[in-house]
């Protein structure tokens, strides 16, 4: 597990600097190096007076599991936010004015977010999780020939290495 | 005198108070408050207020039969849906730092969402007010039971946020309908970049009405 510096958070007291064995907390952009942080440390974590500091989980437990009756639900409403967005895109691009341009972007953007949000909880919570990682592979499965395959590879490569 | 609960942030309008933010005095009435009252918290319309009783009502399972509906069956994933799961995955990696998966899912997303086809009759506003009325009226009813009843708190949880932009968007589309472009010309627009939430005016509150997260995550739709 890296630590992780929160900036917006960080109070500038330089207690992490002082604790780091290996000097991963003083850089010029204020990201911690993962290179040289020691997995499990945790020396600045303590250290930090004003808890910014924290460590990134690298294993995750598996997923609670969701019935197929709110997976219909969520979906079903899901499916009807993701038609008002593109509704709402719709409008932006088709008028001409600047104001119902700027509210139509605001309602799709809603609408997206809401989507997300809702689906999300369909099941597709955690990147790491094995609901994603055969939802990648069926994208391989039914590919098309213009699908980015090298993007799921990468992604199945990654996410399996840190596995749940 | 009786009191008034906004549903969106939980503001109580108490008659016998009054609401000094909004010019009204102590004593007024909630059926004499102008229909254009807006709620001084979250800015949501009069319409969101429902009589406040201490006792909040609940829905309980028994109040339908959705337990003996039958389950829709599970259809393949759509694009447009596949597109949305991706982005939602990516800020998963993002907030894990994992910047190059976030990109690669970010990448996906915007694979499918060119390639999603999906079919709106008439592109209007009225059109999308009919489908926020079905999602209030029935979809979110029915999703928060099904939540309910298999305790799923994540999934009520997403409802429960949902629901309140869905009403609060509803009203500002029916008043973009009515006013038209009016209703903007000297505000500006926001959207909350955690649950959605829409609100109309030169600062936004300090923190979300609906998630509850600090105001730097609610974001500026600039005029182009």
């Amino acid at each position: 597990m890296p630590a992780y510096r929160n900036i917006r958070l960080c109070s500038k007291d330089c207690m992490c600097l002082y604790v780091c064995p290996t000097g991963a907390t003083n850089t010029e952009n204020s990201i911690i190096d993962a290179a040289k942080c020691i997995p499990g440390c945790m020396a600045c974590v303590n250290a930090c007076p004003s808890s910014a500091i924290s460590m990134i989980p690298t294993a995750y437990p598996p997923q609670q599991l969701k019935s197929e009756a709110v997976i219909a639900a969520q979906r079903a409403l899901g499916q009807s936010k993701i038609r008002q967005e593109h509704l709402a895109n719709a409008v932006a691009i088709s008028s001409k004015s600047a104001v119902t341009k700027q509210f139509a972007k605001a309602i799709a953007k809603s609408n997206r977010l809401m989507a997300e949000d809702i689906l999300r909880e369909s099941g597709y919570m955690l990147p790491q999780s094995r609901k994603v990682i055969e939802l990648l592979k069926a994208m391989l499965e039914n590919a098309a020939p213009d699908f980015p395959k090298d993007t799921v590879k990468l992604l199945l490569n990654q996410l399996q290495n840190k596995k749940v | 005198m009786q009191k008034f609960i906004c549903s969106i942030c939980g503001y109580v309008y108490d008659e016998s108070v009054g609401s000094s933010e909004n010019g009204i005095a102590q004593g007024t009435t909630w059926e004499s408050i102008p229909d254009n009252f807006v709620c001084p918290i979250c800015g949501a319309p009069k319409s969101a207020f429902k009589l406040y009783k201490e006792t909040p009502v609940t829905l309980t399972p028994s109040q339908t039969n959705v337990n003996n509906e039958p389950v829709e069956e599970l259809r393949e994933l759509s694009t447009g849906e596949i597109s949305i799961i991706c982005a939602s995955l990516a800020k998963g990696c993002e907030k894990q730092q994992l910047s190059a998966e976030m990109e690669a899912f970010n990448k996906l997303a915007d694979y499918f969402k060119s390639k999603a086809t999906i079919a709106t009759q008439v592109k209007t506003w009225n059109n999308a007010i009919n489908m926020l009325d079905n999602d209030i009226t029935k979809g979110f009813t029915v999703a928060k039971i099904v939540a309910q009843n298999n305790t799923d708190r994540g999934a009520l949880r997403s409802l429960i946020w949902s629901e309140k932009v869905s009403t609060i968007m509803k009203a500002l589309l029916e008043r973009f309908v009515k006013d038209g472009e009016a209703m903007l010309e000297n505000t500006k627009i926001w959207v909350c970049d955690i649950c959605g939430f829409i609100y109309i005016g030169d600062i936004p509150p300090k923190i979300c009405p609906v998630c509850r997260v600090p105001n730097f995550k609610i974001l500026e739709i600039e005029r182009s």
